[in-house]
């Protein structure tokens, strides 16, 4: 545990000191520590789920407080216990339906010392998948079993049958880290390849001809474009060159490498050539549950020249960007501040800023935030690697990986 | 929706040759005359009809409950607007004979559960039909499903304006008919748990308040102004809870003609210190700009994700928009109904009266529908129990549940 405890120190260094750029390594190296603390977890026999949500909580809520503005941090976090929950209880119900079967043969004489209904194994391990599911009108007159009520039925049949349930036990002990860290492989494996599986859907999408905008650089973009490339559409792109970092020079150079035809404009210029363009293309910095993208500065503008030209706005975010909270809440920094020399230099301009001249405070203030929100209302379609869905379709795919249970990371009070 | 009609002198002359040839228990001045006449073509097969189809029983009841709007009050608007003299409301709505001893009393249960002024709609109804099961002498579950659709037919007939109370008919059907299709050993055991879980459903109820609190206290900042319309027992359970947090915000209230429901919620407020300020129903534009965000209830939430309320809620609910300003609805899942207006018009209409404090001449038009329909384009989000939700997420519940 030492080693992980090392690991977990330098990821908030450089998760503090904004050393790590783009979500796709944050969320990537989220989760591989993340693994790390899972296999590094002793977990005890009974409620080895807890166990490994209380250590990822502890971790997780650290990692959160780090860097609040980078939200693929936290939606790992709660992938992560999403992925323990469902494996806990698949193992469980695995269990209790080998349990159903024999508790049945064995106890039909003692029925009567049961004091809980007698239900089918499978209307129990319904009733325990629906407690895994978000809340439904479906489930609104059901009992909400608890959690706890699984597990007990599982270890009193543990108790009665002695040898076999307890090697059983053990098995399930190690079977319920394995399969955690298998499923955080495959969420490690999704995560590098979203470029790929967002790419091959660029075919449908660009056609013959065509014209893109584009604003800064996006390693999503690119890959996007380049697909659609490779299947042999000519197409042209216009890049707005993102200020004040520029970035659009350096997709516009690579565009240029890989053979496309590519026009460079200032953001000032996107309204004056929206009429030109086909569709407008863009990366994402987090996608929230309305619907609502977090991108980089100057995407707002753009999504409303899209919107009064009619041009299809498209965001492409992988599903590790795809956050369960609501931009209003007050956990979530929409914006983070990045430093005036990007804008000014201070050589030019220290008169102006500088203290030390009499005045109390300086004239001039520089101001340069980093996102933008853009509202759902002016999105057309967001391309993740599950395929394209409308901007009100998203709470679906909050509802496939988040639980609601995890909205709030914090470690649960001990005490149980 | 048959009666419209491009002209309305074309309609007037229709209603006037329907008006004649109708029972003679229909009104004697011709406008209120002309809608009750449309009221009684419409439910001919009503076998408990509803004492007075004028007003829609729903709304008598919330008169009934806020303490502003009186019995005597509705007494006294009808004279104004100038009823027959026999059709006074009878004290209490308790049904007259009917043929079927069970009907009787499911709907005589109804109304008692339904009189307590802090029990939702939906909840009196499960309650209702509770008591209906514990009644019953079937032995099967055929014969029970049979009983209760007999029962919540009937309740739905009663009153046909109440959305609540069509959907918590229909969700507490639909769990019957899951419920049987589990693998109970017996049937008694099947028949209390039925009963069991429908007088817990008062609790859920409760306790869909208390969750619709939780969920919108992060979207109530300090410092903001929030404009409330009708008032809705969930939407005043936010707020308290909000006050509670030691959250600073102040409330605009809409009057809420002709119910003064803007009265009583200020009055709620005001206990609670909460800084309030009323307006008049057409003040809401002219105080939209200071206005951070839009809170409402709902009687029902429609299949496309849009909301029947009081009626205003439509004004409002386009002001704020073409104002950018977020319009939110609260509302517990159990209101979720399966219609779809199209229109304004293509609901059952639900009718009360409205008092202007001086006579109106008998061949003045009283536009006197007590709801309206906001399609769900103005709504931003939906606090229920189920979570906070976009209109568009209604659909995908209703049908999870029905198909």
């Amino acid at each position: 545990m030492p080693d992980v405890q090392v690991l977990v120190n330098d990821f908030l260094n450089n998760l503090k000191k904004r050393k790590i750029e783009g979500s796709q390594a944050t969320a990537r190296q989220t989760a591989e520590l993340l693994r790390s603390v899972i296999s590094q977890q002793r977990v005890s026999y009974t409620n080895q789920a807890g166990a490994l949500m209380d250590a990822v909580r502890a971790v997780g809520e650290l990692l959160i407080a780090a860097n609040p503005v980078e939200l693929a941090v936290g939606n790992i976090v709660r992938r992560v216990l999403h992925i323990i929950r469902e494996e806990d209880l698949s193992l469980t119900t695995a269990a209790i339906a080998g349990l159903g079967v024999s508790a049945i043969s064995d106890d039909d004489d003692d029925a009567e010392h049961n004091d809980h209904p007698v239900l089918s194994a499978a209307s129990l391990a319904a009733a325990a998948r629906s407690t895994l599911r978000p809340p439904s009108l479906q489930t609104l007159l059901e009992d909400v079993p608890d959690s706890a009520a699984v597990p007990h039925t599982s270890s009193s049949g543990g108790d009665s049958d002695g040898k076999s349930r307890s090697a059983d036990k053990s098995s399930r002990t190690r079977k319920l880290k394995h399969d955690v860290i298998e499923a955080v492989n495959e969420l490690i494996q999704d995560i590098t390849t979203c470029h790929e599986q967002i790419a091959e859907q660029a075919v449908e999408h660009i056609h013959q001809n065509e014209v893109i905008l584009t604003l800064g650089s996006s390693r999503t973009v690119l890959e996007f474009l380049c697909a659609a490339k490779e299947k042999k559409r000519s197409f042209r792109v216009f890049v707005a060159e993102g200020a004040p970092r520029y970035q659009g020079h350096l997709l516009a150079k690579e565009l240029v490498t890989r053979g496309l035809q590519t026009t460079l404009i200032t953001d000032s210029a996107v309204f004056a050539m929206i009429s030109r363009v086909n569709m407008v293309i863009v990366g994402a910095h987090a996608v929230m549950a309305n619907g609502g993208v977090i991108a980089p500065v100057g995407l707002n503008m753009v999504a409303l020249a899209a919107q009064r030209h009619a041009v299809p706005f498209v965001v492409l975010a992988g599903t590790h960007k795809l956050c369960p909270l609501y931009p209003h809440n007050p956990e979530v920094l929409l914006n983070e501040l990045r430093s005036p020399s990007e804008l000014l230099d201070f050589g030019e301009f220290s008169d102006c800023m500088d203290f030390g001249n009499g005045t109390s405070s300086p004239l001039l203030h520089v101001v340069n935030p980093t996102f933008d929100y853009v509202p759902p209302k002016l999105v057309n379609l967001f391309i993740t690697d599950t395929g394209g869905h409308n901007p009100s379709y998203m709470y679906r795919l909050i509802a496939d990986y988040y639980s609601a249970d995890d909205l709030v990371v914090q470690r649960r009070p001990t005490g149980s | 929706m048959w009666w419209r009609s491009a002209s309305f002198i074309l309609d007037q002359r229709n209603q006037d040759d329907a008006a004649s040839s109708t029972k003679p228990e229909t009104l004697s001045v011709s406008p209120p005359q002309t809608q009750s006449s449309y009221m009684a073509a419409a439910e001919p097969f009503n076998q408990n009809p509803n004492p007075n189809p004028k007003i829609s029983a729903y709304y008598q009841t919330r008169a009934a409950h806020t303490g502003v709007v009186t019995k005597d009050w509705l007494a006294q608007a009808q004279a104004a607007v100038g009823r027959h003299p026999d059709d006074v409301p009878s004290p209490g709505y308790e049904v007259e004979t009917s043929d079927s001893g069970k009907s009787f009393s499911v709907i005589h249960e109804f109304n008692n559960w339904r009189k307590q002024p802090d029990l939702a709609e939906a909840v009196a109804a499960i309650r209702a039909l509770a008591a209906v099961i514990r009644a019953s002498e079937a032995t099967t579950m055929m014969e029970l499903e049979i009983e209760l659709k007999k029962a919540s037919d009937s309740l739905k007939s009663w009153d046909t304006t109440s959305i609540s109370l069509t959907a918590g008919c229909d969700l507490f059907m639909r769990y019957v008919t899951r419920t049987s299709a589990l693998e109970y050993e017996d049937f008694n055991s099947a028949k209390s748990r039925l009963i069991e879980r429908a007088e817990k459903f008062g609790e859920i109820s409760c306790k869909a308040r208390r969750i619709i609190a939780m969920l919108s206290q992060d979207f109530i900042f300090d410092g903001c102004t929030i404009l409330v319309h009708g008032f809705s027992r969930v939407v005043l359970e936010v707020l308290k809870t909000a006050a509670q947090n030691k959250k600073l915000f102040r409330v605009f209230c809409t009057e809420g003609r002709p119910d003064r429901t803007g009265l009583r919620l200020s009055n709620e407020l005001a206990k609670l210190d909460v800084p309030v300020k009323l307006l008049i129903d057409s003040a809401a534009a002219y105080s939209m700009d200071e206005v951070d965000m839009v809170f409402v209830g709902a009687d029902g939430v429609v299949e496309s994700g849009g909301i029947i309320n009081m009626m205003g809620t439509y004004q409002i609910a386009l002001v704020a928009h073409s104002m950018n300003k977020p319009v939110y609805v609260a509302a517990e899942s159990y209101k979720f109904a399966r219609l779809y207006p199209l229109d304004q018009k293509d609901m059952a209409p639900a009718l009360r009266p409205i008092d202007f404090g001086v006579p109106i001449p008998s061949k003045v038009e009283v536009e006197t529908s007590a709801r309206d329909y906001t399609p769900p384009q103005y709504l931003t989000l939906l606090f229920t129990d189920l979570g906070v939700l976009t209109p568009s997420v209604v659909s995908d519940e209703l049908i999870q549940l029905y198909l």
